[in-house]
């Protein structure tokens, strides 16, 4: 008789799992930058790529630190901390100073992040709350443009008049200027953040993630189709706000987070029509040209509401009624 | 256990700190520790209206009918804010406008009101004394600490004196109403982590929680006995 | 009804690295281990004595109660022992043990049972000794037992939802007029108008021979379902067939169906055409260090580790042995259990494969929501339960969870949260207790 085997694992079924685990879905995200970043270090050179290093090391070294002092398990291998300091980077101009974009990692990982409990325990998407305490406590570096040789020729040329004008497309339709045509807005020959330029890198990596079943499409589609649909309803011209600022990098990357996005389909719909309403709000009546990262932190908060209102219905009979 | 002068006096500087333990008067304190000259100016005036409304009113606790007190207490308090008022408008004109509507809302403060109520219609009159001046030192040296750490990162400045104006840029935000939240909670913590929480576990009855746990009159054993 | 037409799941890979192989009879091992409680209802009371001689097929355990099924030897020989023993499913039960003398000789009771009435085919099915043989293990003779015209729907469920398992899928292919005849008579007796042979589209073959075996007979139909986990469950083929909803506390009879596995009515048909119990089963071996997987006819009783063997061993020091599919089957602790009735697999998985799950945080992904047939907010239940509250728990649905598993196998944070719902289920009951 063979040898008995009588110390073997006991766990609760199932007893096999789909192959994504949090480390995959936030490794396919990072997959999914490549592109932008790739346009973002052909439009504004090499520092573009160093001030990403700069926000993805500062955003893992935070999280370590931080977990660390507080005695909790090291989460750096779930890689969320790089997905964050990546989308992070992509929100800033690229002439911001180093320190100050690690001031926007702090303030995103630890007092964001880890003081509510880490991941998935964050009201707001970090990265988003980073960018806003820097636009608002930076407000000059954060609005500091540079201009390449490799930008469109509205832009150049508006630099040329003005030096100190804010020379993204959003301002420069905000003051009369003429504007980038639409091909160049879309391809990404234009000033903004680092990684907000390319509606067409962007939408590469939206496709990867949706196919690859990262993401779901009902946020990216609501929110891209409420900014069109308003846009028309305000007279403006649909393409150019999609491709401009960051409706692009906000509607596939920072909206659908996780964490902060209701769970349901029907909530991710309505969330996603919240950003776009909010978005042209703020762009059309606010004092700001870019309402992006505040439409998205404004339902961030609503999401925990969302939820509540769109449960699913659990598969049972009507209330009393007969189940035939 | 009956505290000794000393331990009345030094009570409320750290242990029983009014903002950052009792967490009371948070609203003038966030509001006007954005330099720390206000933070000092405030500190002081609520210092001198705590000690002279908590002498007064634990002189007439006799005096004055339980079911009115609060409105005494008001009275009392507001004769001591309009005579701060008056002498920082005479003598302090600039501070009294940095300042402007929070000295005379130093009314209706809940530290100088919670201590009238918690301990001066209890104890004597030097105990009183003793317990608004410790408590106004606490409240001082708290807005004046928010007030330099906010100075200093959001304007590069401190009691106005450059500091890294200049050659760091200031976080701007710091000086903001979200710059404020983060300091206040950052000292929170901070003295948590020196008295180890002491101070909280006073109460471990149902109102576990309340800011008021500290130097709330219903004692814990009274509490533990009702369960 | 506001649902969708149909319901959700999980795509999980099939494994089905068995499908197409025969199934293997296998000899009778040396001593078979008979626990009297196989299933679902009042445990067997041995009928034999140590010493006695027995056949294959005769009744060595059975009981008085509405909710029982008697209990065969497998082989015949002499009983060795009637001891108190632990059994699979980690309870002390009575063990029959049976020294085999190798010749499998039939009991003389095993002769073609005469049915000429209603009462007579459930005895029959009784006698047959079925349980629900999908893994509930529900006596089929109280399944059937029921009154004559109540039932609108018989439902077969050859759905074999499960990854690796295919011991269903070789015996429809196998014995599909046997299947055909066991409908045809509980049709007849059960004055059933309807039926539907529900398998997942996976099975192609078994499906085209049903169709062609069937054609004419407009009272059969065979459905085919969606190759998505988990088809197989009860409420979710009752759904997907006939539309109609059975939920918590209620049995598929309270919706006019009965629900029955496609080789429990195998085992049945066998034993009206030819008198033999159910003495053995089909058996699915398989699993990354099995050397020869392979589907076995295994006598009831067998230890774990002569069925392994008799596959050719194991190539390494298995970390996970799994009784049953492995989205829902249980994972033993030792390899001398026995082979019980409702066993259709033995799953082997080597350390490495069965050490991978190390939970982290829950990040609110939704994919469990997706995943969920019954509807429900498992992110949401999983909170509710880490804080212990109940209402929230009772409102949330705990109990109408069926425990798939879909929800866990979806997890990217890999939180057991099937294992933490039935926690949750078992708070909400005692709490409603009080």
């Amino acid at each position: 008789m063979a040898e008995r085997h009588t110390n073997l694992i006991v766990a609760s079924a199932p007893h096999v799992v789909s192959p994504a685990n949090t480390a995959s879905i936030m490794r396919d995200v990072l997959i999914a930058l490549i592109p932008a970043l790739a346009v973002s270090v052909y439009v504004f050179g090499i520092r573009a790529l160093m001030l990403s290093v700069c926000c993805v090391v500062f955003c893992v070294f935070f999280e370590w630190l931080s977990r660390r002092i507080m005695k909790r398990s090291n989460t750096i291998g779930d890689l969320s901390a790089a997905v964050t300091g990546l989308i992070l980077a992509f929100n800033l101009p690229v002439r911001l100073p180093f320190w100050m974009a690690a001031v926007g990692c702090l303030i995103a990982i630890v007092v964001v992040k880890q003081l509510f409990g880490g991941l998935g325990q964050n009201f707001a998407n970090p990265a988003i709350v980073g960018r806003i305490t820097l636009f608002i406590g930076f407000a000059s570096p954060m609005a500091n443009w540079t201009i390449t040789s490799r930008m469109s020729q509205a832009i150049l040329s508006a630099a040329e008049v003005d030096a100190t004008t804010g020379a993204t497309p959003l301002a420069l339709s905000a003051a009369g200027l003429p504007v980038p045509t639409n091909m160049e807005m879309f391809l990404g020959l234009i000033n903004g953040s680092m990684g907000e330029i390319s509606a067409a890198a962007l939408l590469l990596g939206g496709i990867y993630l949706i196919v690859r079943k990262v993401i779901s499409p009902a946020i990216p589609v609501s929110f891209l189709a409420t900014v069109a649909v308003l846009s028309l309803v305000f007279g403006l011209d649909p393409i150019f706000q999609l491709c401009a600022g960051g409706v692009m990098l906000g509607a596939i990357f920072m909206a659908t987070d996780y964490v902060t996005s209701p769970i349901t389909t029907t909530g991710r719909i309505i969330f996603g029509i919240g950003c776009g309403v909010f978005t042209m709000l703020i762009r059309v009546y606010a004092s700001y040209p870019e309402g992006v990262s505040f439409a998205i932190l404004l339902m961030n908060i609503l999401t925990p509401h969302i939820d509540r209102l769109t449960r699913h219905k659990t598969f049972k009979p009507a209330e009393g009624g007969a189940s035939k | 256990m009956k505290k000794t002068k000393l331990q009345i006096l030094t009570n409320g500087i750290i242990r029983e700190n009014p903002v950052l333990v009792l967490v009371l008067g948070t609203c003038p304190t966030l509001a006007i520790s954005t330099q720390a000259i206000n933070g000092l100016g405030m500190g002081v005036s609520v210092l001198v209206v705590l000690t002279c409304s908590n002498i007064m009113i634990s002189a007439l606790k006799r005096i004055i009918p339980d079911t009115v007190r609060i409105p005494c207490y008001i009275v009392v308090i507001a004769s001591f804010v309009t005579m701060v008022q008056l002498a920082l408008k005479a003598y302090l004109p600039s501070l009294d406008k940095a300042l402007g509507v929070y000295i005379p809302l130093i009314v209706v403060n809940c530290i100088i009101l919670g201590r009238a109520e918690a301990f001066a219609s209890k104890n004597s009159v030097i105990d009183s004394m003793l317990d608004g001046i410790g408590m106004g030192i606490g409240y001082t040296l708290t807005a004046t600490v928010m007030a330099c750490i906010r100075e200093l990162l959001g304007s590069g400045t401190i009691f106005g004196h450059t500091v890294t104006a200049g050659t760091i840029t200031p976080f701007t935000i710091m000086v903001m109403a979200p710059g404020g939240f983060f300091v206040f909670g950052c000292l929170i913590a901070l003295v948590n982590k020196l008295t180890k929480g002491k101070a909280r576990e006073k109460q471990q009855n149902k109102c576990l929680g309340c800011p008021g746990a500290a130097f709330c009159s219903q004692k814990v054993e009274e509490g533990g006995a009702e369960e | 009804m506001g649902f969708s037409k149909h319901l959700n799941g999980v795509h999980v890979n099939h494994s089905k690295n068995t499908a197409g192989l025969p199934i293997i009879p296998m000899p009778a091992p040396e001593k078979v281990y008979i626990p009297m409680s196989q299933h679902i209802g009042a445990p067997c009371t041995p009928v034999v004595k140590v010493g006695d001689a027995v056949k294959t097929g005769q009744i060595i355990g059975d009981s008085d109660a509405r909710t029982s099924a008697p209990i065969h030897s497998s082989v015949s020989g002499t009983v060795e022992a009637i001891t108190q023993g632990m059994t699979q499913a980690g309870k002390i039960d009575t063990i029959v043990v049976i020294k085999s003398d190798g010749k499998r000789e039939l009991a003389d009771t095993v002769v073609p049972p005469e049915i000429n009435s209603f009462e007579e085919f459930v005895a029959a099915v009784r006698a047959s000794g079925v349980v629900g043989l999908g893994g509930a293990g529900f006596p089929m003779g109280t399944k059937f037992n029921i009154k004559p015209g109540t039932v609108e729907y018989l439902i077969i469920n050859g759905a074999e939802c499960e990854p690796y398992i295919t011991v269903d899928h070789a015996a429809m292919l196998e014995f599909t007029r046997d299947i055909i005849d066991g409908i045809r008579a509980t049709m007849k007796w059960l004055q059933i108008p309807k039926c539907y042979i529900g398998i997942e589209g996976n099975k192609p073959d078994a499906i085209a021979k049903f169709n062609e075996l069937l054609k004419g007979d407009e009272s059969i139909k065979v459905h085919e379902l969606r190759q998505i986990y988990p088809q197989g469950a009860e409420r979710v083929i009752i759904y997907e067939t006939t539309g109609r909803i059975v939920s918590y506390g209620m049995i598929p009879w309270n919706a006019g169906c009965i629900v029955a596995n496609v080789t429990s009515m195998l085992k049945m048909s066998h034993y009206l055409k030819t008198g033999l119990p159910l003495v053995s089963k089909y058996i699915t071996v398989d699993g990354d260090i099995v050397v020869h997987p392979q589907n076995v006819l295994v006598p009831i009783g067998t230890p774990i580790a002569d069925v392994i063997d008799f596959c050719g061993g194991l190539k390494e020091e298995p970390g996970k042995i799994i009784l049953g599919g492995p989205m829902m089957g249980r994972a033993t602790p030792s390899d001398e259990y026995s082979v019980c009735k409702s066993n259709s697999a033995i799953l082997c998985f080597s350390k490495a494969f069965s050490n991978q799950r190390k939970e982290t945080a829950c990040i609110n992904c939704g994919r469990c929501v997706a995943a969920c047939p019954m509807s429900l907010m498992p992110a949401r239940i999983s909170r509710a339960f880490k804080d212990k509250d109940v209402e929230a728990l009772k409102e949330l649905d705990v109990l109408y969870c069926m425990d798939c598993g879909s929800c866990a196998y979806v997890c990217p944070a890999r939180k057991p949260l099937n294992f933490e719902f039935r926690q949750a289920k078992a708070m909400v009951m005692e709490a409603s207790k009080k």
